[in-house]
């Protein structure tokens, strides 16, 4: 299971039935790179998380029928990333976003 | 299997009922950290083996248990940079 970081929410209406009402989280891994994964936690932009990949996602979920292969598994409750990987502004905004955690 | 060395444990108190009370473990695999389910009890400090895909849910308990990566053993002894 990877750590990863929240970036924000995906909303995206137009899905197959197989995501139902899933929550969809933007995931940023230790290189950078965008994922999504659903969100059967509740987690808020910021949060660094574990996620759980591959058919084990899939029952992760609340219904293992849900058409995942990658879902967040957690909230960490503390957690300093070594190195951070530079944010890359793949999204088309200038200005690096920079996150920091809000975890209560 | 990857060998791998345990860090430390990773605390996640608001995390999905699937995962039950399993300890969860940081460990370190080359530069990666990742993140397993410990069914063994190992140590912070330990060199185990970690595996993954189906196996890894039955190794931590029930094919319905929702890991990719679980650890399986502690090793002896393991030099790291020692070429076998």
């Amino acid at each position: 299971m990877e750590i990863n970081q929240v970036v924000g929410t995906l909303y995206c209406t137009q899905r197959i039935e197989g995501l139902k009402h899933c929550s969809l989280q933007i995931l940023k891994d230790r290189k950078g790179k965008l994922l999504v994964a659903t969100d059967p936690v509740g987690v808020r932009p910021g949060n660094w998380v574990f996620t759980v990949s591959g058919s084990a996602g899939r029952l992760a979920m609340d219904d293992p029928k849900t058409m995942t292969d990658l879902a967040i598994g957690g909230i960490i409750d503390v957690w300093q990333p070594e190195q951070v990987a530079k944010p890359v502004s793949s999204s088309g905004d200038e200005q690096p976003m920079e996150l920091k955690d809000q975890a209560a | 299997m990857k060998i791998c060395k345990v860090l430390k444990p990773l605390v996640s108190t608001n995390r999905i009922p699937g995962f039950g009370h399993k300890h969860l473990q940081v460990v370190q695999d080359g530069s990666a950290q990742l993140v397993a389910v410990d069914a063994v009890g190992s140590v912070p400090g330990d060199w185990v083996i970690c595996v993954g895909s189906s196996a890894a849910r039955e190794a931590a308990g029930s094919k319905e248990y929702p890991s990719d990566l679980t650890i399986v053993g502690i090793i002896d002894d393991w030099d790291p940079d020692a070429e076998h």
